[in-house]
């Protein structure tokens, strides 16, 4: 440039723009080393993170079968459509609620509810918007695919119990771990995540970590919205183990039904195998169809089902042969007169005790159903004598009805394998309480607590438990449902990281019986009171089946005092009983709340478990002549 | 316009330029190739690279003189292009009307060329001027020719494009011997004005919520909303660092613009495709060529026979640099999200051709260098 360089310092000027450009341009070049040399690893693994997915591959949940290999629950293939967060995590998508309440015949507002809760999450976490998907769902899935890149078909195995309401209790049900539970002590560390399904109740609580099985994945790569591109891996799921139960589906129906048939048609019968402990039916009513906690849960009207569960007056929730607490009434008399004749309070030779038709406690006459005298000890039994056992409880004194307590394990959980049991309330826990309230521990409720009243509640299987043991002649069992869990194979090459070993077989951990002490004669003694109460003309000689011998006991247990014990507040009926009498090989009791009389109410419920059995056994009753011959 | 190529021609044709301009587009073919390989924007940017070398011969071997005198002519054509835009002869792509489509030619981008005849009408103004310090009439006439095309492209609206006019004229005006306390003046103004106008506009409401997030996004993008404005930013910086010192090695299928992370992987982002792909040696490599391409056109203009002709040359550099900070920057994460392309590196015929047509221009004056 000539003209009028000097002047005006073009030069200069030009160099100025020269330099400029050249410091814009080191700018560039410094970011840059901070970008890829400095800080490149790190965006190189959030860029792997974003583009790397692991879909998990659900596991299924060991299948729970019968004693006879029945199927009591399953896993069954059911299609969801999942929502995934990521495609919408940008966009509002209130202007889909509509498209997807009608593409999937969902409630709109049901919709809003799921998008909000997704939106809310991680972008890469998936919400089930409908369960049990049909035909119609995935087809309309599919041909939007374009257009709702967010909506996906997944299959998913989910818990089905074919039975429904009937063994709900013992099964209990399976969902997701609540994000309470995953953070407890018991669910912390596990390595569950939130979503995963874990039981809840029952079996499916109780024996949750070998039910369970392992989730794999694919890890697979994904564009920016989520759709998948391309496999690069796979790790495959362990199944859960089998579990081989105790229940005998027949005679569980026939407890069903028995509690169906029932006046009140609430209570409980539990059988069971006094000989090892196995529990062969356990029915509760009212009860629950679990199959609306595993499908409902995701839907307005299964969640108003379950609220209506929880809030139901008869808690059909609520398992009452291991957590309901009601009096015994007189089948309180079987481990009474054991402890007696352990304490010697009576002995088989004398056992008889003034019935006197009722007892005087200060200026209160309470009466026993009829005057028997002084009655030997089956008698007593057989006739459910009130008096004898009034005066009895007085000889033994309190300390003598806590011995015992202790001794029957009245005082702890049977130890079944379920979860939640409740404990017994019996003199020994309300002893130091009443002592507290009142200053002492008066008679009347000595006289009261002889015949399983005022301070006594417990539970059907504690009093199954007990008086099986007397048929067992002092062996008691743990009662429990496992026979055997079933081996699994590993999944995966050992020398893999991913390697999954595999479990071994195994079966109930048989803790020892404990031991009732007694004498041969004083369990022959106690076991013929009982056996007259069918079988000699006591208060169930109604339900006597010729050739198999029942022994029992009857109870009626007071829930009001006496001219209020009607309607709602009748007595419950129990019957608790083992037979054959001399060689048992089944325990069956029954409780029907609020229905009256043990021996016309709760006695035949038990009966028709008997006949279930013996039907099941291809039992003939023996011809009349036999009978005849044999008395 | 096209003149005879004689033999002093082919001598003083300024080979390395023309080298260092087709290889960085070559370069940016590659590029667009690896951003997305499975669509057909590299092929169309190799016609697009043909046509603009053809436009580029052309320019370089006329006298930029004579289109000079036209200068008037041409942005006349300009404005009406321009004007054309805007009528529903315009083509709305992503909420700008930016495109023209015509018969016959095809659509294509006017902002983008109308640079050149606002170039050249400035250069025909400033370049008469006698010696002496710039009055403010010059100013001003200069600001009113600056004003139509700006001003018609902010009616596109495409604030991007109108800022890269902006260096231009100051370019112009530093060189036309504006007094240096102006110049201070103007610094101080711009250090107060920008903050205060941008506080000011959040206030009002003027700049939108968008533009806002797309600001902070780069004063801070990792505590930015990761699915908002901001996701732009962030799948930039990631991909850019991922491509580290030498590049990504391994599956090309898992690329930040294959898996649609990175968007306009093509145009806007094809520094982060590099950087992804070339890693810091690359970029690096692809800046230097961009040095010397610049050092270049410099020279030319310290050469340049005439004071137009230096104008043009150096409007012409100030344009692309401050293209390739704006675009780079962008790409690296600390200036906002503005759609500018990449000098002959981002796909789009209308870029690569007027950016050819303006490198035409400085051949065309560094040959007649030594004719008076």
């Amino acid at each position: 440039m000539k003209l009028n360089e000097q002047s005006q310092n073009l030069g200069v000027r030009i160099g100025t723009i020269h330099i400029i450009a050249f410091i814009l341009l080191a700018i560039l070049g410094v970011r840059l080393y901070y970008l890829q040399v400095v800080k490149g690893e790190y965006y190189s693994e959030r860029a792997e993170n974003q583009r790397i997915r692991h879909i998990p591959i659900p596991a299924p949940r060991g299948v729970i079968f019968d004693r006879n290999g029945k199927i009591l629950v399953d896993s069954r293939p059911t299609w969801n459509v999942v929502l995934s967060n990521e495609p919408i995590k940008k966009i509002d998508v209130s202007s889909r609620v509509d498209d997807y309440a009608k593409g999937l015949n969902l409630d709109p507002s049901f919709v809003v509810e799921r998008l909000d809760l997704i939106k809310k999450q991680n972008e890469f976490e998936t919400l089930v918007l409908k369960e049990n998907a049909t035909i119609q769902d995935i087809a309309w899935v599919e041909s939007h695919s374009l257009e709702f890149p967010e909506l996906r078909v997944e299959n998913q195995p989910q818990r089905f119990y074919p039975h429904g309401t009937q063994l709900a209790h013992v099964l209990g049900y399976v969902g997701e771990i609540s994000p309470k539970q995953l953070e407890s002590d018991d669910w912390k560390d596990k390595g569950l995540k939130p979503g995963d399904i874990i039981g809840k109740g029952g079996l499916e609580q109780y024996y949750d970590v070998f039910l369970r099985g392992k989730p794999g994945y694919r890890k697979v790569i994904v564009d920016s919205r989520g759709r998948v591109q391309s496999e690069i891996g796979v790790v495959p799921a362990q199944a859960g183990q089998d579990m081989v139960s105790t229940i005998d589906l027949d005679l569980q129906l026939a407890a069903e039904e028995q509690l169906a048939n029932s006046s009140t048609k609430r209570g409980t019968i539990i059988a069971m195998d006094p000989n090892n402990g196995e529990i062969l039916a356990m029915a509760s009513l009212p009860s629950f169809d679990p199959n609306i906690f595993v499908q409902g849960s995701k839907t307005p009207e299964g969640r108003k089902q379950i609220a209506a569960y929880w809030q139901d007056e008869k808690r059909p929730l609520y398992n009452r042969a291991i957590q309901g607490r009601y009096p015994p009434g007189s089948t309180w008399k079987i481990p009474e007169s054991v402890g007696a004749l352990q304490q010697g309070v009576i002995t088989v030779k004398d056992s008889k005790v003034l019935c006197g038709g009722g007892i005087t406690i200060g200026n209160k006459f309470t009466r026993c159903m009829g005057s028997h005298g002084a009655p030997p000890l089956d008698f007593a039994i057989t006739h459910s004598c009130d008096g004898y056992y009034y005066h009895l409880a007085l000889k033994m004194k309190i300390e003598g009805l806590i011995k015992m307590v202790e001794t029957f394990d009245y005082d702890k959980r049977t130890g079944i394998d379920l979860p939640n049991e409740k404990v017994s309330q019996t003199p020994k826990s309300w002893k130091p309480i009443i002592e507290k309230r009142e200053g002492r521990w008066s008679d009347i409720r000595t006289v009261y607590a002889s015949v399983g009243q005022d301070t006594v509640v417990v539970t059907p299987i504690a009093m199954l438990r007990a008086v099986a043991s007397v048929g067992m002649k002092g062996r008691m069992y743990t009662p429990h449902f496992l026979k055997e869990f079933r081996a699994i194979g590993p999944v995966g090459d050992e020398s893999d990281s991913t390697f999954i070993p595999g479990r071994d077989a195994f079966g109930f951990l048989h803790p020892e019986p404990k031991i009732i002490e007694m004498t041969p004669e004083q369990n022959d003694l106690v076991v013929k009171g009982m056996w007259g109460v069918v079988n000699g003309g006591g208060t169930a000689g109604s339900i006597r089946i010729p050739g198999f011998d029942i022994a029992d006991k009857t109870g009626t247990a007071q829930v009001a005092s006496l001219g209020k014990d009607v309607g709602g507040n009748k007595d419950h009926a129990w019957f608790v009983s083992f037979a054959p009498a001399f060689k048992p090989e089944i325990a069956v009791i029954a409780l029907i709340e609020n229905s009256g009389f043990g021996g016309a109410n709760a006695a035949p419920a038990a009966k028709g478990i008997y006949e279930a059995y013996l039907t099941k056994k291809g039992f003939v009753p023996p011809a009349e002549t036999d009978l005849v011959a044999k008395q | 316009m096209v003149a005879i190529i004689e033999k002093r021609d082919l001598r003083d044709f300024d080979w390395l330029t023309t080298f260092l301009a087709v290889a960085i587009a070559c370069f940016g073919i590659w590029q667009i190739h690896n951003a997305l390989p499975t669509e057909s924007y590299w092929t169309k940017q190799i016609i697009g690279l043909c046509i603009a070398l053809v436009a580029f011969l052309v320019i370089a071997f006329s006298d930029y003189r004579r289109i000079i005198e036209l200068a008037p002519f041409f942005y006349g054509f300009g404005l009406l292009l321009l004007a054309l835009v805007i009528t529903p002869l315009g083509v709305e792509v992503n909420g700008q009307q930016a495109w023209l489509k015509l018969p016959v030619v095809g659509q294509f981008q006017p902002s983008e060329f109308v640079k050149i005849p606002t170039v050249l009408m400035l250069a025909k103004y400033f370049g008469g001027r006698k010696s002496g310090s710039l009055s403010i009439r010059e100013i001003v006439v200069g600001g009113l020719i600056m004003a139509g095309p700006i001003g018609l492209i902010m009616l596109e609206p495409d604030a991007g494009q109108a800022l890269t006019y902006f260096p231009i004229f100051a370019a112009v005006l530093f060189l036309s011997a504006i007094q240096i306390r102006y110049v201070v003046l103007v610094m101080v103004a711009a250090a107060v004005f920008i903050p205060t106008s941008y506080i000011v506009g959040v206030k009002t409401g003027a700049i939108k919520r968008y533009q806002q997030e797309r600001i902070s996004a780069v004063i801070d993008p990792e505590s930015v909303d990761p699915k908002g404005y901001g996701y732009h930013t962030m799948q930039s910086i990631i991909t850019v660092g991922k491509g580290g010192l030498t590049g990504i090695k391994g599956d090309p299928e898992t690329s930040q613009s294959v898996l649609k992370f990175l968007p306009e992987p093509h145009t806007d982002f094809i520094f982060a495709v590099t950087a992804e792909n070339t890693g810091f040696i690359g970029c690096v490599s692809l800046l230097i060529a961009y040095a010397l391409l610049l050092s270049r056109l410099i020279a030319g203009a310290r050469s340049a026979s005439e004071r137009p002709g230096m104008l043009v040359i150096m409007s012409i550099a100030t344009a692309m640099v401050f293209q390739i900070f704006i675009n780079v920057g962008m790409a690296l994460g600390f200036l906002p999200v503005i759609g500018v392309p990449l000098p002959l590196m981002s796909a789009g015929l209308s870029a690569i051709l007027s950016t050819f047509i303006a490198i035409g221009f400085v051949v065309s004056v560094k040959m007649r260098r030594f004719v008076n």
